[in-house]
């Protein structure tokens, strides 16, 4: 009776509903000993002195200006120059094949490379960006390995560029494609 | 945009991100793009992936370039997108222009998914020497 009734006291801590409780002691009645648990305060460090002449919402101004950029970016297929050596893939699949498409405006096609190691298709490749008049020509590489879901025929990976991009088809092994055995009923 | 530019923190402090379109439309995206300037012309160029010569509209009105650009890739039946990152938005980019270049001689070229627009500088603002005699 003595040995249930601690029992039901302790459960009713493990549930986050009842976390007020918390904050009041919880008494082992076997041992008699009381414990309180109390928030910890995190230690609090000088008052940061504020420097003359910048705005004192200059860091928040700066946290809006990431959000606002980072949400924009969104928007735009490069939002900057330096994300040229980025570029945007799908995946797709189909009952024979998986496709992976990706966009790759401007780069010569003996300039990408296509590769199937294990699981990973990896597609590489050098843009070049024409400078201006007296400035050399800007090379940009880029590469970007995929993980493919499933088991495909490695040899017989294909793959065309149209219009700046590039599919890439990757057909599925036999034992990966779905198969419809019928089954007949005496 | 006078309203955007109250809202927008970056754009209301008068700063703009370069090399991005100033008019954004509703379900379009801005494309990259890169303006090169010679002696002779002003060379712009246009990243649209997926596009074709039958999906681009290129014009130039009073004072402004603007550009449409639809996808013409449409997911063939029976395929399932496992992920995907490419958007399916048309691109639309308008560029404001001092009418500093020959109207008659643009020429445009789609290669690859990029556009690249020649835009030869009028005689007037060709750099010029003057011998001094």
């Amino acid at each position: 009776m003595h040995r249930e009734a601690a029992g039901t006291r302790a459960a009713p801590v493990m549930q986050p509903s009842r976390r007020a409780e918390l904050a009041a002691p919880i008494t082992n009645t076997e041992t008699k000993t009381t414990m309180t648990i109390v928030r910890y305060n995190y230690p609090r460090t000088s008052l940061t002195p504020l420097v003359r002449g910048a705005s004192p919402w200059s860091s928040f101004e700066r946290e809006l200006d990431r959000l606002f950029t980072s949400a924009v970016s969104d928007f735009a297929v490069f939002s900057n120059a330096g994300d040229l050596d980025h570029f945007p893939v799908d995946l797709y699949e189909d009952a024979d094949n998986h496709y992976v498409r990706a966009e790759l405006p401007g780069v010569e096609r003996s300039e990408i490379n296509v590769e199937m190691v294990e699981d990973y298709l990896t597609i590489s490749g050098k843009r070049v960006v024409p400078g201006s008049e007296g400035q050399p020509a800007e090379t940009l590489e880029f590469t970007r390995s995929l993980a493919i879901p499933e088991a495909v025929q490695a040899d017989k990976v294909a793959a065309v560029y149209e219009n700046g991009v590039l599919t890439v088809t990757l057909p599925k092994r036999e034992e990966a494609k779905p198969r419809k055995i019928s089954i007949e009923v005496k | 945009m006078s309203v955007l530019n109250t809202l927008l923190p970056r754009r209301s402090r008068g700063e703009t991100p370069a090399g991005r379109s100033e008019v954004s439309t509703t379900g379009t995206v801005a494309p990259f793009y890169k303006i090169n300037e010679t002696d002779e012309a002003y060379e712009l160029h246009v990243f649209l992936p997926g596009v074709t010569k039958e999906g681009l509209e290129l014009s130039l009105e009073k004072g402004e370039i603007s550009i449409v650009a639809r996808r013409e890739w449409k997911k063939p039946e029976g395929w399932t997108p496992l992920y995907r990152e490419i958007r399916t938005a048309d691109f639309t980019l308008t560029l404001r222009h001092d009418n500093t270049f020959d109207s008659e001689r643009v020429r445009a070229e789609l290669k690859d998914g990029v556009l690249r627009v020649t835009l030869p500088k009028a005689e007037a603002v060709k750099p010029r020497k003057i011998q001094v005699g």
